[in-house]
């Protein structure tokens, strides 16, 4: 007598765990992403110890090593910047104003350049840093 | 005759495509976020009302910073330490000290950002940026 051996099933794979996981990396990467419009030009924040958690929200005005100038990732010249500035502070007094500025840029471009926002009436001027030792 | 109505069979939602969307914004999201650990320091803050009032001479402090990045209190250069240190005794005796930091405009944001992390460090909290003549 000739006996069959009985053909082995393959379980159906289920996709269920890989949804789970993707799932979870998904929301992982959307809650500790922010979105944020980058320069056009390379920007290094200067290194710090002693800075204070960056909040959202505000303008972001990015400096660049040769001084070039951002706003909202948007390549501007210097009066369009102020401009800008002034109708977005016009219409929101309390904006805050973010300056990301390179960390080898020179002062010549940054610190003129607060003092005119300044005039223009933001209240809040801060430059951002990274956290020395951190990622 | 009793006739049985057949059972509706329920039709299979395949989730492949769900997934294909899934993996799609998962990479979307890898490639295009950039970590940083974003902090600031405030530059300009809002006006406080009441006090606040200007310091006499007696209670201001000046740290000039050169083209160099080199900091300078009463015409000496020090490190960023030593500074902190020397911060530190003045603020000792007088607690409520203004800084006020004059960088060269030939200076670097980071050598600013150096600075001020030392006189932070020392326990400064009065700290004002005075510019002589901006350079274009």
């Amino acid at each position: 007598m000739k006996l069959r051996r009985p053909e082995t099933r393959t379980p159906p794979e289920t996709i269920v765990a890989l949804i789970d996981v993707v799932f979870f990396l998904l929301v992982f990467f959307m809650l500790v992403g922010r979105m944020d419009a980058t320069a056009p030009f390379e920007v290094q924040p200067p290194l710090s110890e002693g800075g204070a958690d960056l909040p959202g929200g505000g303008a972001t005005v990015s400096i660049g090593l040769d001084e070039e100038l951002a706003l909202e990732g948007t390549l501007v010249s210097r009066a369009g910047l102020l401009a800008r500035l002034e109708e977005r502070l016009a219409a929101e007094p309390a904006l805050p104003v973010r300056l990301n500025a390179h960390g080898g840029a020179p002062l010549r471009a940054l610190l003129p350049l607060a003092a005119e926002i300044e005039a223009l009436g933001a209240q809040d001027i801060v430059l951002i840093v990274t956290r020395e030792g951190g990622g | 005759m009793h006739l049985r109505r057949a059972r509706p069979i329920r039709p299979l939602i395949s989730l492949v495509s769900m997934v294909d969307v899934l993996l799609i914004m998962l990479v979307f999201f890898m490639v295009t976020s950039t970590y940083l650990d974003l902090d600031m320091l405030e530059l300009a803050e809002p006006a406080e009302e009441g006090g606040g009032g200007a310091a006499g001479p007696a209670d201001t402090v000046l740290v000039s910073i050169g083209g160099d990045g080199q900091a300078r209190l009463g015409g000496a250069a020090l490190s960023p330490a030593a500074l902190t240190t020397a911060l530190s005794d003045r603020l000792a005796a007088s607690p409520g000290m203004q800084v006020l930091l004059l960088p060269s405009a030939l200076a670097d944001t980071q050598a600013l950002v150096r600075v001020m992390d030392a006189a932070a460090q020392a326990g400064a909290t009065r700290l004002r940026i005075v510019q002589l003549e901006p350079q274009r």
